[in-house]
């Protein structure tokens, strides 16, 4: 029988090695397909009969040369597809979120020591809006804190730009049906187009539920209806009563406007016009 | 194994990912590394020399560089781009470590690249566990050793983890000899080492 090894075929007349260099083995060996039922595993001997190596410190040199060639190309295909990096920018802009909102309830509290006249109670004043008010009525460490909030808020913004444009090209269906930014945020979770691709309706409706979802199937407490699918206005806007089943829906869509992204990565829009219409119809109160 | 007092250690160049050093030899952390877990908790089957082993979800190369310190080869087979990449660099300064980027699953992925081997460890989280070390059998020696950390919660979340670790043993003495089943508790929640021997 036949056996195809990386450093060369081996059968019953004898052995033909395939060289020494590191990138052309690497080259054949991506090519290897080995059937398992005849296989046998190598004897590193038989490549030093072969003339290949000729001590079994050159065996694993050469070996390790030709995996580690193979892994940085496979990794490089990997991180070559566009969502891979959508994944990073969208987990970076909720970090920002969380960081920001962190540093400007912290900053208040400081700024209201400092002025015990100050309360944000009866009036509207959003944690958005306290960094302008204290830049204005502080000085020295608490001015600047409120400074690089401001800058922050300025990045944050720009990311969510550049996050939703991205998302509208990595995957144009979603992104039509629940908007860019919650797009990337299902992708996120997911942990790629083609894990997103490959999940049934009701694990999208659910993605980012997780904890209730677990509660729930433990035992007792009610399942959830919505993940991060609810921060799309159509979930969250639906009367309590049919929210599950908009949600259901939305998520059912959703499941074929991934798969489309991933197979064809084009709009849609016969499908989009169908969806849509869909979902507004599980939004109406009978 | 080597120990200093109770503390487990490996020799070989420190520094791989910030471990303590102890006299010169690096500390194995039972907390990071079931397989040191396995070690303090009274596991016997020790790392020799001359051993060959097939380490499956090497991630990113920590337990994998200990193991390393002891044995002659280890073939460390990760599926996912981002720990892989730190394996290579472990493997860059550790002559005996061959990358593989497959899935465990798929053994006949690197097939072309194996010997025998002495030894297979498997740490992956995956629900067919059993299922992935049966299909890399055919790389153990008759007499060579399948040491298993059974993810209890990986197979499924919602079952009694001892329910799983008894089904997997069941599972597995069809084909191998279970010489020992040890939980890693307090190190690890819901983790069993399983040490099976193959049929010589």
């Amino acid at each position: 029988m036949l056996q195809r090894y990386w450093f060369g075929d081996l059968d019953e007349q004898g052995c033909r090695g395939a060289g020494t260099d590191p990138a052309a083995l690497a080259k054949r060996a991506a090519t290897l397909r080995t059937g398992m039922e005849s296989y046998i595993p190598i004897e590193w001997e038989t490549a030093r009969d072969c003339g290949v190596v000729r001590d079994r410190e050159e065996y694993i040199d050469l070996l390790r040369a030709v995996c580690t060639t193979l892994a940085r190309k496979k990794i490089a295909i990997a991180y070559q597809s566009r969502d891979v990096e959508l994944l990073q920018m969208v987990r970076m802009l909720d970090e920002l979120d969380n960081v920001i909102n962190l540093l400007s309830e912290r900053a208040a509290e400081w700024y209201q020591v400092t002025n015990p006249a100050f309360s944000r109670k009866y009036r509207y004043l959003p944690a958005k809006k306290m960094p302008g008010i204290i830049k204005r009525g502080a000085r020295g460490g608490l001015a600047d804190v409120a400074d690089e909030i401001d800058r922050l808020a300025g990045v944050r913004s720009r990311l969510m730009r550049e996050v939703s444009a991205r998302a509208d090209e990595v995957m144009p269906n979603v992104s039509a049906l629940i908007g860019g930014l919650v797009a990337a945020r299902l992708l996120s979770r997911a942990g790629g187009l083609s894990t997103l691709a490959r999940m049934p309706g009701s694990t999208i409706q659910v993605l980012g539920s997780e904890q209730a979802l677990f509660s729930h199937l433990r035992g007792g407490t009610p399942p959830p209806k919505h993940g991060i699918i609810f921060q799309h206005r159509r979930v969250h806007n639906a009367p309590r009563e049919v929210r599950g089943r908009v949600a259901r829906v939305l998520a059912a869509k959703l499941a074929i406007a991934a798969r489309l992204d991933y197979y064809r990565g084009v709009l849609v829009p016969e499908f989009l016009d169908d969806a849509q219409k869909r979902i507004d119809e599980a939004g109406v109160v009978a | 194994m080597i120990r200093i007092g109770n503390v487990l250690v490996s020799p070989g160049e420190g520094g791989v990912y910030g471990e303590r050093m102890l006299e010169g030899y690096r500390v194995w952390d039972p907390y990071r590394s079931k397989f040191a877990a396995y070690y303090l908790l009274g596991g016997e089957l020790e790392l020799e020399p001359g051993m060959r082993v097939l380490y499956l979800g090497a991630a990113n190369g920590t337990t994998v560089s200990h193991v390393a310190d002891y044995v002659e080869t280890v073939y460390a087979v990760e599926f996912a781009p981002r720990p892989m990449q730190d394996l290579l660099e472990v493997a860059r300064r550790r002559k005996n470590i061959v990358p593989i980027m497959a899935d465990a699953n798929r053994p006949y992925e690197y097939a072309p690249f194996m010997e025998g081997v002495d030894l297979i460890y498997q740490d992956v989280a995956q629900p067919d566990q059993i299922g992935i070390a049966e299909k890399n059998l055919i790389f153990l020696k008759p007499g060579g050793h399948l040491v298993l950390m059974l993810k209890t919660r990986s197979v499924d979340v919602r079952r009694d983890p001892a329910d799983v670790v008894e089904e997997a043993r069941a599972g597995l003495s069809q084909h191998l000899d279970v010489v020992d089943l040890r939980w890693l508790e307090p190190y690890h929640h819901d983790h069993a080492a399983i040490v099976c021997t193959r049929r010589g």
